[in-house]
């Protein structure tokens, strides 16, 4: 974790110079420019909604295009910085075969590249918010923790991916594949009450249910989300216990995730 | 102290292709079985490669491709890491490893400027007070603020080595860059690595083919040969024993059969064979330096030829002309019938230093005169050493002019003091 810290700062030059590299590139030679970056939550918040329209799902008074959309703002976050991640090693190959800097200066970079268009649904989630009239409270000063946390998940899954993927092209594929499975656990389409409603109170899968329930919060994804639309919509505390069991997780397993691409780091230049 | 300590490194390379999942699968079972599994061949790049190189030496390391320069390149700027052995570098390393390895097609000639200094780890601060010098050296001012994917291959090297240079580190890695751009740029740059050199005496490790530029600006030489090093000092010494091996190579290949020689004939004469045969009178493919040599060229003609006019000329493996003999009027107002002819040139004391050599022979005819035989590196032949002091190399040039030295005082009257 500290190294990680440090590295972000030793190298914050060219993390910089990287991540502007990539925005630059990617919209240089679009109209819409950075524009494109953001459509993408929009479009899955006006499906969605449109889907809500048939289905009918509880939301406790509030407007389910603000509770959805504060959802993808961190679900949409750590799935692109996920997939750019574990791309991000074998896609700059021609600089991994040239020249020599800490190589999670890539997955670093494909990160902070998303945190700027981050900045940018933020902006489109105020706008929201005032068309709503739901103004922010106090609370709010939860966000960057949970960006943070958003970020720390994201990285685990990244490097140890990105190290992956260097040998085992399949990394790549399967990633998509798992994180729209993931969107499904997430409380991204609807809200977690509903969960806790079926599991926690109506015990809906019998003895299983405490189980059931305890699995589904270890995806860090959930505490994640349920913490964005609380202290954003809700205004409220975050529930603790939603996000404990995913933090404890990913805290874990993020020190072998580095040491892993760590390790692997010295042969990248040989096999990719 | 040495700035780099390279101990016993050797770098070993899997062979093919990684296994998949069948043969991962098959692997297993015979591991399970006890059995021999399929292991891939393995291959040395670098084999107990070892050497010091203290501060200021300025280094060449030659040699034949897939001899092992870049992959020991790689291992001093810690791109690869060694499978055996140890590399130690005391400071920081530019590394020119392919100039223009940063450079992005979709960036202007300034933005690369700032992204390519970030990843060489030229602090932003830096490059800006430098940043009218790179430009000016790069000579793409006109330019400088269009895309990249717009320059022409020639100017983005430009850019890549006005941008590499512009570092200041302590040790300079070379990769084969001064094949690149004009000759004007190339002089340039050439000029530029040479004053960063002498004047700021850096530590500098060039990797060429250019073996003239390499002997040039190094003060030690080493040849890498399969991942060993074969040779290391004395850059004019190290460079002969160079040219001796490519040469030999040289001498095999064009001895199979004439690749990439030109051959122009129209049948009315045919070359049938160059014998090369020294003072005995023997026929050798090697001579010794300053022989008298005679070349005899055996033609079957087929036609009466008018008027013929043979030419004769000496170039290098790499089609440089050196010589040219033509018989001109010696035998204008002969007519050949048709039948078997040996045309023979005697060369005493063969003028050309040692080396590698192939011989061109063209024949014209008819009151016009037209061309009707041409064909270049015929009989590839080469000039031997006669003593060890004589290294071969090409800072000497090709041709011995068998000069005579004296040496006068001009005071007074002319009174020889040495000859």
């Amino acid at each position: 974790m500290l190294r990680i810290a440090k590295n972000l700062y030793t190298y914050r030059e060219l993390i910089a110079a990287l991540t502007w590299k990539n925005i630059v590139i990617r919209y240089k030679q679009a109209y819409l420019g950075i524009l494109w970056a953001v459509l993408k939550p929009i479009m899955l918040m006006l499906v969605f909604t449109l889907v809500k329209g048939f289905v009918g799902i509880e939301t406790g008074g509030l407007p389910y295009p603000l509770i959805t959309f504060a959802a993808l703002i961190p679900w949409v976050f750590f799935q692109e910085s996920v997939s750019e991640g574990v791309n991000s090693v074998t896609s700059n190959a021609n600089l991994i075969k040239k020249i020599y800097f800490p190589r999670e200066v890539f997955p670093l970079t494909a990160m902070v590249t998303k945190l700027v268009e981050l900045v940018i649904s933020f902006a489109i989630l105020a706008a929201m918010m005032i068309y709503y009239h739901v103004m922010p409270t106090l609370h709010a000063v939860w966000i960057p923790v949970f960006v943070l946390y958003t970020m720390i998940a994201a990285l685990t899954i990244s490097f140890f991916g990105a190290a992956m993927n260097v040998y085992y092209r399949d990394i790549a594929q399967a990633i998509p594949i798992a994180l729209s499975l993931l969107m499904y656990g997430s409380p991204v389409i609807y809200p977690l009450s509903l969960v806790q409603k079926k599991l926690v109170i109506e015990q809906a899968a019998g003895a299983w249910s405490n189980d059931l329930y305890f699995l589904y919060t270890l995806n860090p994804l959930v505490g994640i989300i349920d913490g964005f639309q609380s202290v954003l919509i809700r205004a409220t505390e975050p529930d603790l216990n939603v996000i404990y069991p995913g933090l404890i997780l990913i805290l874990v397993i993020l020190p072998f995730s580095y040491w892993f691409f760590k390790r692997a780091e010295s042969w990248f230049a040989d096999v990719i | 102290m040495a700035i780099i300590e390279v101990n016993h490194l050797t770098k070993e390379y899997q062979l093919g292709h990684l296994t998949s999942l069948k043969e991962t699968a098959l692997n297993t079972m015979r591991r399970l079985a006890f059995q021999p599994v399929h292991e891939r061949e393995r291959f040395k790049a670098l084999d107990d490669v070892n050497f010091h190189i203290n501060e200021g030496e300025v280094v060449g390391i030659i040699g034949h491709n897939g001899a092992g320069k870049s992959t020991l390149l790689k291992h001093l700027a810690n791109i690869s890491k060694p499978t055996k052995g140890s590399v130690a570098v005391r400071g920081s390393i530019a590394p020119l490893i392919e100039v223009g390895a940063g450079v992005n097609p979709e960036l202007t000639g300034r933005e690369n400027i700032f992204l390519n200094g970030a990843i060489l780890g030229i602090p932003k601060k830096i490059i800006q007070k430098k940043l009218d010098d790179i430009i000016s050296f790069s000579e793409l001012e006109q330019f400088i603020d269009t895309p990249v994917k717009r320059y022409s291959s020639g100017m983005t090297v430009k850019l890549g080595f006005s941008i590499a240079t512009s570092l200041d580190a302590d040790i300079l890695i070379i990769d084969e860059v001064l094949a690149v751009g004009d000759l004007a740029f190339q002089r340039k740059c050439f000029d530029k690595m040479e004053s960063m050199i002498v004047h700021q005496g850096k530590t500098v490790l060039l990797v060429s083919h250019n073996i003239r530029q390499i002997e040039r600006i190094c003060k030690r030489v080493i040849l890498m040969d399969h991942g060993k090093i074969l040779s290391d000092g004395n850059p004019s010494k190290v460079c002969g024993l160079f040219y001796t091996q490519s040469d030999d190579k040289i001498k095999t290949q064009s001895g199979g059969g004439n690749i990439s020689s030109r051959k122009e004939q129209s049948g009315e004469i045919e070359l049938i064979s160059v014998e090369l045969t020294n003072q005995q009178g023997n026929i050798v493919d090697k001579i010794a330096y300053n022989e008298d040599v005679t070349f005899n060229l055996k033609f079957k003609i087929n036609n009466i030829l008018e008027h013929p006019n043979f030419g004769f000329g000496i170039h290098t493996t790499d089609f440089l002309y050196l010589a040219t003999e033509i018989t001109e009027e010696k035998y204008k107002d002969q007519i050949l019938s048709p039948g078997n002819y040996t045309l023979s040139i005697r060369i005493p004391n063969f003028p050309f230093l040692p080396g590698v050599f192939s011989i061109r022979v063209g024949v014209q005819a008819g009151k016009i005169a037209r061309n009707i035989f041409y064909q270049e590196n015929i009989l590839p032949f080469q000039v031997k050493n006669t003593t060890e002091e004589r290294t071969q190399s090409m800072s000497e040039g090709f041709i011995h002019l068998n000069g005579n030295w004296n040496l006068f005082h001009n005071l007074g009257d002319t009174q020889c003091i040495g000859e």
